[in-house]
């Protein structure tokens, strides 16, 4: 415990991890400011009334549409809108409105901006873009408390004072994680906290009712599991090169090499459901709960394509599987390698 | 009292793709005793460090056995290593922290007590600079900060590679006034492994040398020094005319004596003690001003035995050191000639052994 709780104070006491802690929170309050200046309840009276003069001012100048609306019978007699009479959209509206819609009139909203953040819509997802990007940061973090100890010659020294590698590899990895996830959790309440004040000043809260909590809750669970997944493949890419620059170079590597070869591969290949190359596919099945893969037409006179499903369940055991194999191999290589 | 560190045929081949096997260690014996500090010597690769390195569990050796406190190591270190303090090639520390929270997150790992810094801090010398980043340091004071570390769970063995590293000659003379005060008031048997010859021969009662991975030698450093040392006396006269005459008075007196004139002296090999030359000069009428036992340092000694003392035009290459045989027993070490000739003589032959 003493261990365990030593490896935390030093990861709390990094210069790294003021630095990206300060950087997450101000992205996180960033976020809210920017949401809160574009977000309005809606358009006052006077911008009303300024934009509907604006709209007005340019249907002056175009003289189809004013022929449009002096002419009862425009579209009646004009061969290229005899569509309209007939068209069911256009059904129940006054003349006015059939030639602003037609004709192409400018209407008041086209002289309005504006955005209403709605918290139980949005809501959801921003939090977890958050808890995503504060896991991207964590794997560098729990990556580099391991990589930064080898390369620095600390971990040698560390090995001197504790000779039991799996437990100091636990302490490490246990530090690590909570580390992520407390610093997930904090910054989820922050957005939560934030998004939600935005949302009741210049937006709509929404109905946040048991089904919305629900749904939310699992979204953010699973999201956090991955962000625990990815500190944990981060340390023990670190702990297998010895180095923060391995690990950070086989995540930066795969995500744009790799993901280009499986694009390629995937172009080459005539097999179904080439997205099921694409870890990104997986990733996006465990935070949504589930995906739909669309794939050829199965037979010439059958139009129902073929439909791959992938659950959470599915993704989780893929993904689970990887990180897994990595932290297993780390672990392996602790306890085997000479230390350098 | 058993030796606090027991090394028994310990090997260890260091393996690399596409490269010929390194045996870094092969065969080496290795005993400290309790309560002195033991020097580990070696020119460059002869393992050291990595004898070093395997005793801390470090690396996984390939034979041989190793036992701390009368317990086998790597497999029972744990029980044991809470009374070892150790330094390993000048371990590097997070550049950003402060020695004192350098020194407070491995005292708190291990749950050493925290006023233990603080006195590591006094002891070695750092505690104006312990507010400062180690990045700030100088290799002297990271050196410090090292021991301070090692220094921290007050172990009974202290093992210490190249801890005068980097030490200004105030730092080495606080630092081996600190080994010999741990050593021989508190008890604390230590180890150093260093090049500073010159430290070793003020700092060490007793030292292994080894090389290629084998002992040489083994012992108290004052009687290696002098078992080493041969038995020749430098004597000089009043009148250098008087050094032919000489030479013949020792060779006559006793023909296995050689006496071979130098400039303004006579080097005298082979004579029983330095009181039968005063004596046999005395008889033959010749009066001597000077007599002085030649005593080697524990440089030459080491460069001796190595193999390693430089050849004019040549350079020793690393790994060109002395080759022990497979079978051969430690160098043993002679019974000293201890020169009775004078209070000269012993003054400088005392003089070398400290």
């Amino acid at each position: 415990m003493n261990l365990f709780k030593a490896e935390l104070r030093r990861i709390a006491r990094r210069r790294l991890t003021l630095v990206f802690g300060i950087l997450l929170l101000a992205g996180v309050v960033g976020l809210a400011v920017i949401l809160a200046s574009i977000s309005t309840e809606g358009p006052d009276e006077a911008a009303l009334a300024e934009a509907q003069a604006q709209a007005d001012e340019m249907n002056e100048q175009n003289p189809d549409y004013l022929d449009c609306v002096e002419d009862e019978s425009y579209f009646e007699d004009n061969e290229m809108y005899g569509w309209v009479e007939t068209d069911p959209e256009y059904e129940g509206m006054s003349h006015k409105e059939a030639c602003e819609h037609a004709v192409g009139g400018w209407w008041a909203e086209d002289f309005l901006w504006t955005y209403t953040f709605d918290f139980a819509d949005e809501g959801p997802f921003l939090i977890v873009g958050v808890m995503i990007v504060a896991g991207l940061v964590m794997m560098l973090l729990g990556s580099s408390a391991i990589g930064a100890e080898w390369s620095s010659g600390g971990m040698s020294n560390l090995m001197v004072w504790h000779p039991n590698r799996m437990r100091l590899w636990g302490a490490k990895l246990g530090a690590a994680l909570t580390a992520c996830a407390a610093g997930v959790v904090v910054l989820a309440a922050l957005a939560f906290g934030l998004l939600v004040l935005v949302a009741s000043l210049r937006g709509e809260v929404g109905v946040l009712n048991g089904v919305w909590w629900e749904d939310t809750l699992e979204l953010v669970l699973r999201t956090g599991v991955l962000a625990l997944g990815m500190t944990l493949l981060g340390a023990s890419l670190a702990m297998l090169g010895r180095h923060t620059a391995i690990a950070g170079g086989v995540i930066a590597g795969y995500l744009i090499i790799g993901e280009l070869i499986v694009n390629m591969v995937s172009m080459n290949l005539s097999m179904d459901f080439p997205e099921r190359l694409s870890l990104y596919t997986w990733v996006g099945a465990w935070i949504t709960g589930r995906i739909e893969l669309v794939g050829g037409y199965t037979g010439f006179n059958d139009m129902t394509p073929d439909v791959m499903v992938i659950t959470w369940s599915d993704a989780g055991a893929l993904l689970g599987g990887i990180v897994l194999l990595f932290a297993a191999l780390a672990t392996w290589s602790f306890q085997r390698r000479d230390a350098a | 009292m058993p030796p606090i560190i027991e090394i028994s045929g310990l090997r260890k081949t260091y393996r690399r793709s596409f490269r010929q096997p390194h045996n870094a260690l092969d065969g080496l014996d290795l005993e400290v005793a309790a309560g002195q500090v033991h020097g580990f010597l070696g020119p460059n690769g002869s393992g050291k460090t990595t004898t070093l390195r395997a005793l801390l569990g470090l690396i996984r050796v390939d034979g041989g056995t190793m036992r701390i406190f009368g317990q086998e190591v790597p497999h029972r270190l744990p029980e044991v290593v809470g009374r070892i303090g150790a330094v390993v090639e000048s371990p590097q520390f997070f550049k950003h922290f402060s020695g004192r929270l350098t020194l407070q997150l491995l005292a708190e790992s291990a749950g050493v007590p925290k006023e233990r810094v603080e006195a590591v801090l006094e002891q070695t010398g750092l505690r104006d600079a312990a507010k400062s980043a180690v990045k700030g340091y100088s290799l002297g004071m990271r050196q410090r900060l090292a021991v301070a570390q090692a220094l921290l769970k007050q172990p009974e063995l202290l093992i210490l590679d190249e801890p005068a590293n980097g030490l200004d000659p105030a730092g080495i003379h606080h630092m081996r006034e600190l080994l010999q005060w741990l050593a021989h008031e508190q008890g604390v048997t230590v180890v150093v492994s260093s090049h500073l010859l010159s430290e070793v021969q003020q700092l060490c009662d007793s030292m292994t040398i080894v090389s290629r991975g084998r002992r040489i030698v083994d012992g108290s450093v004052a009687e290696i020094i002098a078992g080493h040392s041969g038995a020749s006396l430098s004597v000089r006269f009043p009148d250098a005319a008087s050094l032919p005459e000489a030479a013949d008075a020792l060779v006559n007196a006793k023909p296995e004596v050689g006496a071979v004139v130098e400039r303004d002296r006579l080097v005298v090999t082979g004579a029983p003690e330095a009181a039968w030359v005063t004596r046999t000069l005395a008889d033959a009428g010749i009066y001597l001003s000077e007599l002085v036992t030649q005593t080697k340092n524990l440089e030459s000694v080491f460069l001796e035995l190595t193999g390693t003392a430089p050849q004019p035009g040549q350079t020793v290459q690393v790994g060109q050191s002395v080759a022990v045989p497979q079978t051969a027993a430690p160098i043993e070490v002679p019974v000293a000639v201890t020169p009775d000739a004078g209070p000269q003589a012993g003054t400088e032959a005392e003089e070398a052994q400290r």
